[in-house]
């Protein structure tokens, strides 16, 4: 039988996002303790490593998978496409709403003036790229 | 987009999960684009097209 691969991942990401959620987790823990925040940076050491068990652990539905990294095919790569635009568009959204109530406060609309200048500079930066890989 | 990839399965007696397989996507793809809800990639249309011995115009209609 002819076997083809259209995009297809293996299975060896499986354990990449959970490890990649345990580290993340380290990560905070580490801030929190550089911080003396060791609670906080506990508590989100266990949030992360819960969902990366959960995500690990969890069955064979396609989100879930499609998370995990393995079983993602053309059709998910194209969906996750989509919920990182929508993502970055509330992002956005988000990061111009916090900035304008700042500067109705009255105050000079930091850090919401740099992350959203970063946002417009990337997002500008992304487009030159992609247009000139062609 | 139209398609005959439903019919097609269904004639070789596949299950969706076979073509899946065979596809190297998931079962889910074949579902979506069974129903319309996906159109596949070119590379996805033409390992299709050839697995069933037709042609991408023949197996897809973009008039409909």
């Amino acid at each position: 039988m002819t076997r083809v691969n259209c995009g297809r991942r293996g299975s060896v990401s499986r354990w990449l996002m959970p490890a990649g959620c345990v580290l993340f987790g380290c990560v905070l823990l580490l801030a929190g303790w550089l911080g003396h925040q060791l609670v906080t940076g506990l508590i989100g050491l266990v949030i992360m490593a819960c969902f990366g068990l959960f995500v690990a652990l969890a069955g064979r539905s396609e989100t879930v998978r499609g998370l995990r990294g393995d079983g993602r095919d053309e059709r998910f790569a194209q969906i996750d496409l989509r919920a990182t635009a929508a993502t970055g568009l509330v992002l956005i959204v988000a990061v111009i709403v916090a900035f304008l109530v700042e500067i109705a406060r009255g105050h000079d609309g930091s850090p919401y003036t740099w992350l959203g200048a970063l946002a417009g500079i990337a997002y500008v930066a992304a487009v030159a790229f992609l247009r000139w890989r062609g | 987009m139209k398609n005959l990839v439903r019919a097609l399965r269904i004639e070789k007696g596949l299950a969706q999960g076979e073509l899946a397989e065979a596809m190297g996507v998931s079962r889910q793809t074949i579902n979506s684009i069974e129903n319309e809800r996906y159109t596949p990639s070119l590379p996805l249309a033409l390992a299709l097209a050839r697995y069933f011995g037709t042609s991408v115009e023949e197996m897809f209609d973009d008039q409909g």
